[in-house]
């Protein structure tokens, strides 16, 4: 049973893709703070955050959320027709936050101030300018999908601080990966084959 | 709040069409290019009947409106830009909506281009042109909904190139009649047909903007 703490839940939540079963009825609550999802390829990580996220539809069980949820996928999800900062502005003002702080969170990855389109920059530059979206959009609950693939050494660390901000910050954060030297100190939870374990 | 996300969607589709403007290039193109081979093909006289000019001129219009879509679902399939839209909140309603805002916008701007390739390469003689303007904008506007949907709904197949005008033309089919006939007798100064084929074509563009904003999003993967 979620508590009033918890940010997002997930009861009995089972998802079947092209009639194969991904998730077996998954129990799970995230509070603030951050949840490891570990687990070998194939076991269902990321289809378990997308649920989370509302992304796809449950064949049973239910979901509960409470507050918005920033998803961030193992690709950097940025029209790459655009620039980042009109990116990170979009996603700015469809949930009524301040763009103020943009330039300073792009600059703060990194990622430089350019008008050209995101499709002009190298992956890793993307994908900086995607995790900027962490210091813009502080949403009750964010989840993020192998967020360290592609990034050098400065940018993990810059994402394990940004990861520890986020927990103090009291939003509930749910990271599935397999990197998880940075990520030690937390809660984790395994995903075996659609199911967790202990 | 709803339409204002909707706005937004639409905004930055304009916005990254500006910054790359194929899906527009390739519209027009392909608007430009049907009406130049049409009067090649059949010679002057025949080109420049009203009817012929006009069922032509709107057929390309709703082949570069299934073009203009797809391209812009294809970018957003990049870098899966879509799910991240997908993700926020009544996302769904706001991509569906803010896709037809910014299609409705660009085929305004490709059918005014288009009917005035028309009249001026066809040497139409329009005796109606604020009734041709009036039916060519409802025309414009009637059909980004149903195309919109359909791209939606075969947005991951393989075949969606061939899918999406097969399920799209005639579907549209009723729009494409009304908008024929309005703007063939908006050429020939029959204003009250004109007028009463426009009445038509706004019933039929009310009947696709509700079904595509019923199923619409829930269409979108």
């Amino acid at each position: 049973m979620p508590s009033l703490e918890d940010r997002a839940a997930l009861q009995g939540a089972t998802v079947v893709l092209d009639d194969r079963t991904i998730l077996r009825g998954i129990d799970l609550t995230l509070g603030p703070g951050v949840t490891v999802i570990r687990g070998r390829n194939g076991a269902g990580k990321t289809t378990l955050l997308r649920a989370i996220a509302g992304l796809v539809p449950l064949a049973r069980g239910t979901r509960v959320v409470q507050g918005d949820v920033l998803y961030l996928g193992h690709r950097p999800q940025l029209h790459r027709a655009l620039s980042a900062r009109e990116n990170l502005a979009f996603f700015a003002r469809y949930r009524g936050l301040p763009t103020a702080g943009i330039d300073e969170a792009l600059a703060g990855w990194g990622v430089p101030d350019l008008p050209r389109p995101v499709d002009r920059l190298s992956a890793g530059q993307r994908r900086r300018a995607s995790l900027a979206r962490l210091d813009v959009e502080r949403c009750a609950v964010v989840l993020l999908d192998e967020p360290f693939a592609e990034l050098d050494d400065e940018a993990r660390e810059m994402l394990a601080a940004r990861i520890d901000a986020c927990a103090a910050r009291g939003q509930a954060v749910a990271i599935a990966t397999h990197a998880h030297e940075e990520l030690r100190r937390y809660r984790t939870l395994r995903l075996d084959a659609g199911g967790l374990v202990p | 709040m709803r339409l204002e996300r909707a706005s937004l969607v639409a905004g930055r589709e304009l916005r990254a069409e500006r910054a790359q403007p194929d899906g527009l290039a390739a519209a027009l193109g392909l608007v430009a290019i049907l009406v130049f081979t049409e009067s090649l093909l059949v010679g002057p006289a025949v080109a420049a009947t009203p009817q012929i000019a006009a069922a032509l001129l709107w057929i390309a219009l709703a082949l570069a409106t299934i073009l203009a879509l797809t391209r812009s679902f294809d970018r957003e399939l990049e870098d899966d830009a879509i799910e991240a839209l997908l993700a926020l909140p009544d996302g769904r309603d706001a991509l569906y909506a803010g896709k037809v805002i910014a299609a409705t916008l660009l085929l305004l701007v490709v059918a005014a281009v288009g009917t005035a390739l028309s009249v001026f390469l066809l040497d139409l003689d329009v005796l109606l042109p604020g009734h041709l303007l009036l039916v060519s904008a409802v025309g414009a506007i009637a059909m980004p909904p149903l195309v919109t949907l359909y791209v939606a709904i075969s947005l991951r197949l393989r075949a969606r190139a061939l899918l999406v005008p097969l399920l799209a033309l005639p579907a549209l089919l009723p729009q494409l009649i009304c908008v024929s006939a309005g703007v063939t007798a908006a050429i020939t100064g029959d204003a009250g047909a004109s007028l009463a084929w426009c009445a038509l074509l706004v019933a039929t563009a009310l009947v696709s903007a509700v079904a595509g904003l019923t199923i619409g999003p829930a269409a979108i993967e």
